[in-house]
């Protein structure tokens, strides 16, 4: 048993990784505009299923890991500037049954053009096989997916911290009429960010496509645990869906190391006790990257 | 009440003004509601180009909506607002900045998570100018010594600096200025009055909102004063300065001598 503690962790810190960005990319959106984004995962499923339709008409799966999430962002954009912009006068429960109403009609139409079933997306040869840490063995995939997604996360921070438009954001988030009296237009900072929670949905897409499978409902399963992230990292604070993403995934996967049946049900009581302890989430007083 | 007030206008405007004979910025019959309820009925008031001109009243009179009525943060819903020869009237916040009005709002507004010197950064534009953050440093050297410090730490006289420095930086022609003094010592009230008088002097409009009257009429030139949403005086700044009785009948117990 004990022997098996190694692997998991590194398997629960994968599929923490996954959570984190995916939580990432609702917390952009929540903590901008306030609409609780319900059709994340559905983008999320839509650039998986754009990646596996490239890679098997013989594109690169490397080119479709960035093209798939792209595509997926444009569609993003184009549903944020159409449906869900009108939305944000009004209180974010308007948001949230539109975002809703979207994720069950994509899911539909996921079923009618790739079929109700799952599809096979294998990674690439390049990254088939197992690769030495030095003290463990870990499938080169899973490690591939945690590097691209530090990565991302990195060059998330980064864009935030050290941009122009990063410092928009960050300002929009605190005051976002203030920095329209400034001279910015708000209505592009509200696209832009949309598009960038889309776009590391859709990375995590295409890898989780790789990983965990893909089929109508593939993204939509990743949905809740994100939005129990949000919760366990606090609200409001970008630097919480990290470490919520990875706390989540490590006691999911040691929970069914120890007690399988019980492997469901473990986040919700690590949120239950986060919450009984600090209501606000883990850093839900902190601004967004401190 | 519109007559008088362009009345007024062409009173007190300089005759030796050849640039243009249109002033700055002109409000005309503006009515605006937050929701159902109306707050500005029939607001007519103009700024010339170089001019302080005043805004006073008690709270609740309508002086911050104006100031959001102008910026097209609460657009009008009757009336025009024409700034520079553009009617403004129903534009977008944004651009309505980019023409170059510079807001000092109530309560200075800090993007309190950012520094002072992010602050800054977020209102420089593509307008480009005289005001760089290196002259604001220059002119507000406290600022430059927090340049580091996250805005929300600052004290109230160095948010209120800093408000004032963030507009200055958009190079703005007309600088919108709501309540500069509240909750501020009268030191740093002196402080942030004589940088007011020094973009006076430089050739800044300036729209100046406060409740207190009389440090306001020190630097105005014209002033008009609101009540229930309605212009109910407007003047020069002196005359009415000089006449304590007028707005103690205008503005209530709110006066300060």
């Amino acid at each position: 048993m004990i022997e098996h503690i190694g692997p998991q962790l590194f398997n629960g810190l994968v599929l923490g990784a996954f959570y984190a960005i995916v939580a990432l990319g609702l917390s952009l959106i929540m903590n901008l505009t306030g609409t609780i984004n319900m059709a994340h995962g559905s983008f999320m499923t839509l650039a998986g299923y754009l990646a596996f339709t490239m890679v098997s008409r013989g594109t690169s799966f490397w080119f479709a890991l960035i093209a798939a999430p792209l595509i997926a962002v444009i569609v993003g954009v184009i549903v944020e500037r159409t449906l869900v912009r009108p939305l944000y006068k009004r209180e974010p429960f308007y948001s949230l049954l539109m975002t809703f109403g979207l994720s069950l009609m994509a899911e539909e139409i996921y079923r009618l053009i790739w079929g109700p079933n799952g599809v096979p997306f294998s990674p690439p040869h390049a990254l088939d096989g197992a690769a030495s840490l030095g003290f463990m063995v870990f499938p080169t995939f899973r490690i591939f997916i945690v590097v691209v997604l530090i990565v991302a996360i990195v060059a998330l921070a980064l864009f935030l911290t050290r941009t122009r438009f990063g410092l928009r954001l960050r300002a929009a988030v605190q005051d976002s009429e203030m920095i329209a009296a400034l001279g910015t237009n708000t209505q592009v900072l509200y696209a832009v960010n949309f598009g960038l929670g889309i776009f590391l949905a859709g990375i995590a897409g295409v890898l989780a496509a790789g990983m965990l499978g893909l089929s109508p409902t593939s993204g939509n399963n990743l949905l809740m645990p994100a939005f129990v992230t949000v919760i366990i990292g606090g609200m409001g604070s970008l630097f919480g869906s990290i470490v919520g993403g990875l706390l989540i995934g490590i006691a999911i996967s040691l929970t069914t190391l120890f007690i399988p049946a019980a492997s469901e049900v473990s986040m919700y009581i690590l949120m239950a006790v986060v919450l009984m302890v600090r209501p606000r989430g883990l850093f839900g007083e902190e601004g967004i990257f401190g | 009440m519109r007559i008088w007030a362009k009345a007024c206008w062409i009173m007190s405007s300089d005759p030796g003004d050849s640039t243009t004979t249109k002033p700055l910025l002109a409000l005309d019959g503006v009515y605006t509601n937050y929701g159902k309820i109306r707050i500005l009925r029939d607001v007519s008031m103009s700024v010339g180009r170089g001019e302080v001109v005043a805004l006073l009243g008690l709270n609740g009179a309508g002086k911050t909506t104006t100031l959001r009525s102008i910026l097209g943060l609460t657009p009008p819903r009757a009336g025009t607002v024409r700034y520079d020869g553009h009617d403004v009237t129903g534009w977008p916040a944004y651009k309505i900045a980019r023409l170059g009005v510079g807001y000092v709002p109530e309560g200075r507004r800090m993007f309190k998570d950012l520094s002072t010197l992010e602050n800054l950064q977020l209102a420089e534009n593509a307008r480009g100018g005289e005001w760089t953050i290196a002259r604001v440093f220059e002119h507000l050297p406290k600022l430059n010594e927090l340049r580091g410090r996250k805005s929300g730490r600052l004290s109230g006289g160095e948010q209120e600096m800093l408000a004032i420095g963030r507009a200055l930086v958009s190079n703005p022609r007309l600088l919108l200025v709501d309540e500069p003094s509240q909750g501020l010592g009268p030191l740093i009230v002196e402080d942030v009055y004589r940088i007011l008088t020094e973009l006076k002097k430089t050739g800044h409009s300036i729209l100046l909102v406060e409740q207190n009257a009389l440090l306001a009429l020190r630097i105005a030139d014209r002033a008009y004063v609101l009540d229930s949403g309605r212009v109910v005086h407007s003047g020069p700044a002196a005359e009415l300065a000089a006449d304590q009785n007028r707005i103690r009948t205008l503005m209530g117990l709110e006066i300060k001598v």
